[in-house]
């Protein structure tokens, strides 16, 4: 092998990475390596910084320090960007002009085509098809605010899988979506992952995503705490190590680590905002 | 019609026609990512090329022009900065703007300075033929760019985050948009005035946003609402001697108050509407389902249960379940839903 096409390499690798914002550094020289194929779960409570290091790797945080590499390219330089697909941190849909579901979605089929080529009949088809993968084929055509909450999150996801990324990237998609939903979310990522879409889902809390991801990497104050399996950074059940006060809120869906020789600290989560 | 026999009322009116097509078309996407008063600052800006075409002599529609794109330019810059103090460099931009313009033309031979009301509030019925062809090309130009990247412009006007992960090219966009507001401005200032521009951009959005479903519809409708308010207002304005830009900015938004009121009744009228159905058999003796009884007829997307010669139609809510009364016959699908 002469050539090192973008094709090669891992689909996510930072090496001594500090990223942040302006100048300031929220993930300082993190290590990190997620080969293609992969279900990662980037975990940590509010304010870890796992938001941080997933917007790094997208090149929406600074890199203040050390290489990210997306998809085998440096993050600035990866030039078909169209085959990553994002899910931002956000609740609803909420562009103050209405759009419908399919308008939503179509954008993710946009990054793929040149600035100036509108979009076809191969591009209508894979809306279809990721509106449908999230379930919502039968809204199609409707305002996305007229949809739920859960729905709504629902349609970002399809906008991402519209593009058929190579890398799908998620900012905590289940955080205040009906269990409903979530149970059809994972069912969406379980089909993909086994396409062999690389994952990488940023949340506080795995529920319903624990049967989908395998690898799970622990933020904590900027650093990576804990990287692998998932089975070894269980759910707790109980109480484990950590007593609830009286007026302190239970954790809903933890996880502790079971592995001292990374960390003797247990982390604990943010359970309810 | 006698407005039609004049020839400053014919080219009034044809200007009147290109902005108010074109300035929603461009209004819509700032109203989407909550810019609205963008076009005010380059306006503000925009008057200062003014102050410099009339001082050097040379058109003042060009040089204002080049100046708002200027303008527009320099503040995408400092947004895609995003520093917190851009807020404060906007600020000085537009004002500075606004200041130097007065200041200039204030330094113009006597008699070519009384122009500066002309600007700020629009001399509609002093368009040239010349300025009809400048307001032509211009109009076709930023329709053709929204014809062309409209729906970059939206991806990048609704999610600029999402935009951005995913490669779309976000700064040159967001240039690009600036640049056409800053075109829209300047074709707007004879019909509206500068001080109004922002005006004729927004509220025909504002209305198009209440009605429609899909942006497409919006963008559509906008330009249909801006044109036909924008012709009516400088005729008018002709018959009543007002000037044409307040003219047809009250006119917008006395539409925008009248929909705005139209939409908020239909919403309470259905909510009352509705609480009145749920009452009919407010504590209802059992759930409906197969084998109750009652006959279960197909209605839409939904079946009703026809309880004694009327229909009722499940509702699930927080409080468990209460039946809607769907009338006596088969109403319209969908009739009575939300």
């Amino acid at each position: 092998m002469t050539d090192r096409s973008p094709a090669d390499g891992p689909a996510v690798r930072l090496r001594d990475a500090s990223i942040g914002y302006d100048d300031v550094p929220i993930v300082t020289r993190v290590d990190l390596t997620v080969q293609r194929g992969e279900a990662v779960a980037v975990l940590g409570s509010n304010g870890s910084g796992k938001t941080t290091l997933a917007r790094g790797m997208l090149g929406l945080a600074t890199v203040l320090g050390g290489e990210v590499e997306l998809l085998g390219a440096p993050v600035g330089r990866l030039r078909e960007r169209g085959r990553v697909g994002y899910v931002p941190q956000r609740h609803t849909v909420s562009g103050a002009v209405p759009a419908t579901v399919r308008e939503v979605v179509s954008v993710g089929r946009l990054a793929r085509r040149g600035l100036f080529r509108r979009l076809g009949a191969a591009d209508r088809v894979a809306v279809g098809e990721a509106v449908a993968a999230v379930g919502l084929a039968d809204r199609m055509e409707e305002p996305v605010a007229s949809l739920s909450g859960g729905q709504q999150r629902r349609v970002l996801v399809a906008r991402a899988l519209a593009a058929q990324p190579e890398l799908l990237v998620m900012d905590e998609p289940t955080a205040g979506v009906d269990a409903a939903s979530q149970q059809a979310l994972a069912e969406v990522l379980a089909r993909v992952s086994a396409a062999g879409t690389t994952l990488l889902v940023v949340t506080h809390e795995t529920g319903p995503l624990s049967g989908v991801l395998t690898r799970a990497v622990v933020v904590d104050q900027g650093h990576i705490r804990y990287d692998g399996p998932l089975t070894g950074a269980e759910p707790a059940t109980g109480h484990g190590d950590h007593h609830c006060g009286p007026g302190e809120e239970p954790v809903r869906a933890g996880y502790r680590l079971d592995q001292p020789t990374v960390s003797t600290r247990p982390v604990r989560l943010g359970g309810g905002r | 019609m006698e407005v039609l026999e004049y020839g400053f009322m014919q080219r009034a009116l044809l200007a009147s026609l290109l902005v108010g097509l074109v300035a929603p078309a461009v209004g819509i996407f700032l109203v989407q990512r909550r810019l609205s008063l963008l076009g005010d600052g380059l306006g503000h800006i925009a008057l200062t090329g003014v102050a410099i075409g009339v001082l050097t002599s040379t058109a003042p529609v060009g040089a204002a022009l080049v100046a708002a794109v200027l303008g527009a330019v320099l503040i995408e810059l400092v947004r895609a900065r995003g520093r917190t103090s851009g807020d404060v460099a906007l600020a000085v931009l537009f004002y500075g703007g606004i200041a130097g313009g007065v200041v200039l033309l204030s330094l113009a031979p006597r008699g070519q300075a009384t122009n500066l009301e002309s600007y700020l509030f629009g001399a509609i019925t002093t368009t040239s033929g010349d300025d009809l062809v400048v307001f032509s090309v211009i109009a076709l130009l930023v329709l053709a760019v929204v014809g062309l990247l409209g729906q970059r412009l939206y991806a990048v006007s609704d999610d600029e985050e999402y935009a951005r992960a995913v490669g779309l090219p976000v700064l040159a966009l967001n240039i690009v948009l600036a640049a056409l507001v800053a075109s829209t401005v300047v074709l707007s200032m004879r019909v509206v005035g500068l001080l109004l521009i922002s005006a004729l951009m927004i509220v025909p959005s504002a209305v198009a946003q209440l009605l429609a479903r899909s942006f497409r519809q919006a963008l559509f409708l906008a330009c249909g609402i801006g044109l036909v308010v924008s012709v009516s207002g400088t005729t008018a304005s002709y018959y009543t001697g007002t000037p044409s830009g307040g003219t047809i900015v009250l006119l917008a938004i006395a539409l925008f108050l009248v929909v705005a009121a139209a939409v908020a009744l239909r919403e309470a009228t259905a909510r009352r509407r509705h609480r009145r159905r749920g009452e009919v058999h407010a504590a209802h003796p059992h759930e409906h389902g197969e084998g109750c009884g009652h006959r279960p007829v197909p209605h839409g997307d939904h079946v009703d249960y026809d309880h004694d010669g009327h229909l009722h139609a499940p509702h699930l809510t927080a409080a468990g379940v209460h039946y809607d009364e769907h009338g006596v016959e088969v109403p319209a699908p969908g009739a009575g839903q939300r």
